[in-house]
Formats: structure tokens, C-alpha cells, sequence
């Protein structure tokens, strides 16, 4: 008899989440979708690994984890690249299938531009559902692995291979990260100053080290409101722009509120919410607007195919 | 619908006359809904439109999220200035809280009595008195805004927030009582405790209150 599979992580990384497609269905009780801060990249990881679309797999920022695989199985990384390198001395290669022998062990060392990347595995990461998901909402401490990030020694359970492993890959749509963020005019535009606007749509700001799956905190030209009046509580979405009494922008994420009383300039295309989920501190963001009906477009058309990897 | 909402700064014409629209991000519609928040949102969830990702009601308006790459509808355009005045709302649930008021845990309680120039006694009697309804949530996972707390307690939020509150903090906020499901910061005035579990991801629904719940706190 065979042991089930899984995965033994032998050194955990910076912050390595159990992640899915998002736990849909409870943000009128003040719980965000989060789930995979690229959602289309962790879903094209696991059609290279022929999973579900909402299997669950590892979200990995800035220095990733050693992880060993006891039984083998198919693996893929998508999203930022990092150093990696594999105990059988073969090349890690993204967006592509690949196929770890037994005991075979998985380094993924720092990230060389961007931030984050996503690690799908065959069978998908079988930690408990909560609330219907398996990703890992930190500002709670529920789903993933026991509501928090991985740590050297746990193992992580895997879902039996259904078919035997066949080589795929994608060619993911390539983003110009010097761009500006592309965003819709908010809500409360009207609230600023012109001057305000102008600081917001005309100058650099720099992503602060505060940030992380809440909101990406920026710091730069102060965007003055000409009213300091409270507005009532909003809804908002990731990628939600507001502006706190200081004036520094704020960025909603994934595991951001699902309320907030700050107003909010404008929101980041969803498109551009896959480049949001690469900014690291000290990286300098632009913003440029956007009509709604482009946004869409951008939205419908970011998906790809895959491919026979031959 | 033309991009920008039609509120101030608005470049267009007005699809939807009767209200007032934006949008955060190309995929959430923000409409104002006034007194009627609670009835749309429910009139809006009964119809499932395919393009509707998920409404999360707030103070006085609502946010539409649609899927990505989708367009309002003619229907949802239609049911946002629907005449809801012959709606008959779905009752929420009625919940009494038990609620221990004033001590360590509602230490701003003396404040608050204070200002509305009542003894802590009666500050107590008025709170535990009234009805309250949820209105939404939000803030932090199961957290219920409730309406209804009698204006004389009516208190701003604090000016510096506490970093650190426990789990169950009963506290009055603007016109708004609340009470904190988990520890973390706040920055309402704290009145009592509550025993009862806010939030709890491994129950079905997770949270307690629900928005249209009504709450009544009985004083231990």
C-alpha cells in the first residue's frame, strides 16, 4: 500500500499561504473573497498540473520554501520568477508542467523581479475547507493551514493524481511593469483639491514596506481632500484606492476590508490588480486613468491557453 | 452607463435619472440607496443576476460587484429605480444579547452617560431599551453596524483608536452600536461585553447577526 502523497516543507519561505480561488459568498458579513492575489495565475498553475481550477496551492512572496515531495507528482509555478533549483540537478522552469521524481526536493530561493508566484500541485493541497475554501485568510487566522503561514516541518497533504502527468505550458500575456496602474475615476474624486488630483494622476509614489494581501500603502506627494467631512461607510473591492487623513494612498487588496470610511480616488483596473500583486517596497507606481468599457475588455481578454509543452 | 457616475465630476448623461452611481474599479457599482439600502439589497439578491458577482450593503448605499468583463444589465438597471415602496421586507431573526455593561470592558460607559448628562444606571436602562437592526457589516468578518441606538448616547469615535480591545467589546460609534467579534484596534467607545460568539468561520452562516437581524441587549 501506498502512503498518500504529500509535501514536507523543509525550510519555510518569507510567507508561504495556502491559497484557492477565493471564498465567495460572505462579503455582506464583512468577509473579503481573497484567495490567490493573481487568481488566473494560480489557475493556469493548475491546468498545467491537470487540476480543477479551484484546487488549492501555495501562494509564495519574496523568498519561497524547500519543500520535498515523498511520492513525486507533477508540479508548475506561474507569476513572478525566483531562483529555484531541484535536488535532481533539472531546470525549474515557469509556466510549465513539472514532473518531480520520488523524494525529489523543490528550492525556491529569492525572487529575481516582482513578487509574488503561485505553485500548483498535482492533486491540489487538501488542507480542511473552511467556509467553503481552502485559502488562508491571515487577518482572521482561518483556512490554509491552520489559519496562518507555513513553517518548517508541516506537511500538507495532497488529493490522489487522477491521470498520470503529461507536459503542458502556457505563454502567459507579457505586462510592461514600467506602465502606470490603470484606474477608473472613484467615488469621491470630487473630494480632493485640484491640486490633490493633480499630486495623485502626475507624481510618482514609492510602495512602502507596510504593505501586504490588506493594501500596498504608498508614500509621495500628499493628496490633499478639500473637505475633511467624514463620509458615510462604503463598500469597497481590492484594488480600491483611498486616501487616509495623511494623504498617503492606500491600495485595497485581496484580505482587505470589505467597508472602509476613507474616500476613495479611484480603483485599479481588475486587470491590474495581477501587477499589483508584483509590487514590492521600494517599487514607484504611476497612475493614469481608464474609461470602464477598456477596463472590461482588458479584463475579458487576459486568459490564455494551454499548450503541449513539445 | 457612461464611465464616471453621474454624481459631481460627472462627464455624461444620466441612464439611471432617479439615482445617484459610480463606480470603484469597472466592476463595482456604487449606488446610493438611502432609507431603502436594506430593501434593494434584498430585491437585488432575490432577482440572481448572472452578471452579479456579490452586493455588500454599507451605510446608505450599496456596492454592486459584477464578474469581470461583465456589463449592468437591462434588468439590474431596471431593478435599481424598481419602486420598492409596496416591498414587503423579509424579517431577519431577532437576537437577544446578554451584555455585562460598564466594568473593564465598557470603560468609556462613564464617558458616554456623562454626555448625554445620565447616570450609568440609566445610560444602561436606555441602551438595553431599544431595538436595534442590523444594517450592514463590515470592518472586520461578522462585525454588524446596528441602528438605533437612542441619540443621547450617540458618541464620535475616538480621535486616537486603541490598538488592542478584547473579543466581545460592546462600544457605540457615531450614530451606530457595534460589538468587536475578534480583539484587534477600535476606535469605538466601549460600553459592555458580550458573550455571545460574533464570528465563527467554522459555522453555517459564520456570523451571528445578518443583515435585516434585529438585536435587543438584555443587562446582566
Amino acid at each position: 500500500m501506498t502512503s498518500p502523497p504529500l509535501i514536507e516543507v523543509l525550510r519555510a519561505g518569507l510567507c508561504d499561504l495556502v491559497m484557492d480561488d477565493g471564498r465567495y459568498g460572505y462579503t455582506h458579513l464583512g468577509v473579503p473573497i481573497g484567495g490567490a492575489a493573481d487568481a488566473l495565475a494560480l489557475r493556469w498553475a493548475n491546468r498545467l498540473v491537470g487540476n480543477a481550477d479551484d484546487a488549492a496551492g501555495l501562494e509564495i512572496t519574496l523568498k519561497g520554501p524547500l519543500l520535498a515531495f515523498p511520492q513525486g507528482g507533477a508540479v508548475a509555478l506561474s507569476g513572478a520568477p525566483f531562483a529555484a533549483s531541484r535536488s535532481s540537478g533539472d531546470a525549474v522552469v515557469w509556466n510549465e508542467t513539472l514532473v518531480m521524481a520520488p523524494d525529489e526536493q523543490l528550492d525556491i530561493g529569492a525572487v529575481s523581479s516582482g513578487c509574488r508566484c503561485w505553485l500548483a500541485v498535482q492533486g491540489g493541497i487538501q488542507v480542511p475547507e473552511v467556509m467553503r475554501r481552502r485559502s488562508t485568510f491571515l487577518p482572521a487566522g482561518f483556512g490554509g493551514l491552520d489559519g496562518r503561514a507555513l513553517r518548517a516541518s508541516d506537511q500538507l497533504a495532497l488529493g490522489e493524481a487522477s491521470v498520470a502527468p503529461r507536459v503542458l505550458r502556457i505563454e502567459p500575456p507579457s505586462t510592461n511593469e514600467t506602465a502606470p496602474l490603470r484606474v477608473v475615476p472613484g467615488p469621491q474624486a470630487a473630494h480632493f483639491t485640484d491640486a490633490g488630483l493633480a499630486a495623485f494622476f502626475n507624481s510618482g509614489y514609492r510602495v512602502d514596506s507596510a504593505s501586504d494581501r490588506r493594501g500596498v500603502r504608498l508614500h509621495g506627494a500628499p493628496v490633499a481632500v478639500a473637505t475633511q467631512d467624514d463620509i458615510a461607510t462604503q463598500a469597497v473591492l481590492p484594488g480600491a484606492i483611498q486616501i487616509p487623513p495623511d494623504g498617503q494612498p492606500i491600495i485595497l487588496g485581496w484580505d482587505g476590508p470589505v467597508t472602509g470610511g476613507y474616500p476613495v480616488i479611484a480603483g485599479l483596473v481588475s486587470a491590474d490588480l495581477a501587477r499589483l500583486a508584483q509590487l514590492k517596497p521600494g517599487d514607484t507606481v504611476r497612475f493614469a486613468t481608464m474609461t470602464v468599457e477598456s477596463a472590461r475588455t482588458l479584463a475579458r481578454n487576459r486568459d490564455v491557453e494551454v499548450m503541449d509543452g513539445y | 452607463m457612461p464611465d464616471y457616475g453621474n454624481a459631481p465630476r460627472a462627464s455624461s448623461t444620466t441612464l439611471i435619472p432617479k439615482i445617484l452611481w459610480h463606480w470603484i474599479t469597472e466592476r463595482g457599482l456604487r449606488v446610493e440607496t438611502g432609507d431603502q439600502t436594506l430593501a434593494r439589497y434584498q430585491a437585488l439578491m432575490s432577482a440572481d443576476l448572472d452578471e452579479v458577482e456579490t452586493i455588500i450593503p454599507a451605510d446608505g448605499s450599496l456596492l454592486i460587484v459584477l464578474h469581470p468583463g461583465a456589463s449592468p444589465s437591462n434588468s439590474l438597471q431596471a431593478l435599481l429605480v424598481a419602486d420598492l415602496s409596496a416591498a414587503i421586507e423579509a424579517p431577519g431573526r431577532m437576537h437577544e444579547l446578554l451584555v455585562d455593561y460598564g466594568g473593564a470592558a465598557g470603560r468609556d460607559l462613564a464617558a458616554v452617560a456623562a454626555t448625554a448628562g445620565l447616570s450609568m444606571a440609566e445610560a444602561i436602562a436606555l441602551h438595553s431599551a431599544a431595538t436595534y437592526r442590523v444594517q450592514f457589516m463590515g470592518f472586520q468578518p461578522g462585525f454588524a453596524y446596528l441602528a438605533g441606538t437612542p441619540p443621547g448616547l450617540h458618541q464620535p469615535r475616538l480621535s486616537r483608536p486603541r490598538t488592542q480591545i478584547p473579543a466581545g467589546s460592546l462600544a457605540v460609534g457615531g450614530t451606530y452600536t457595534g460589538i468587536y467579534p475578534a480583539a484587534g484596534p477600535g476606535g469605538w467607545n466601549l460600553i459592555g461585553r458580550v458573550e455571545a460568539k460574533l464570528f465563527d468561520p467554522h459555522r453555517e452562516p459564520p456570523a451571528l447577526l445578518m443583515p435585516g437581524d434585529e438585536v435587543r441587549f438584555v443587562a446582566l
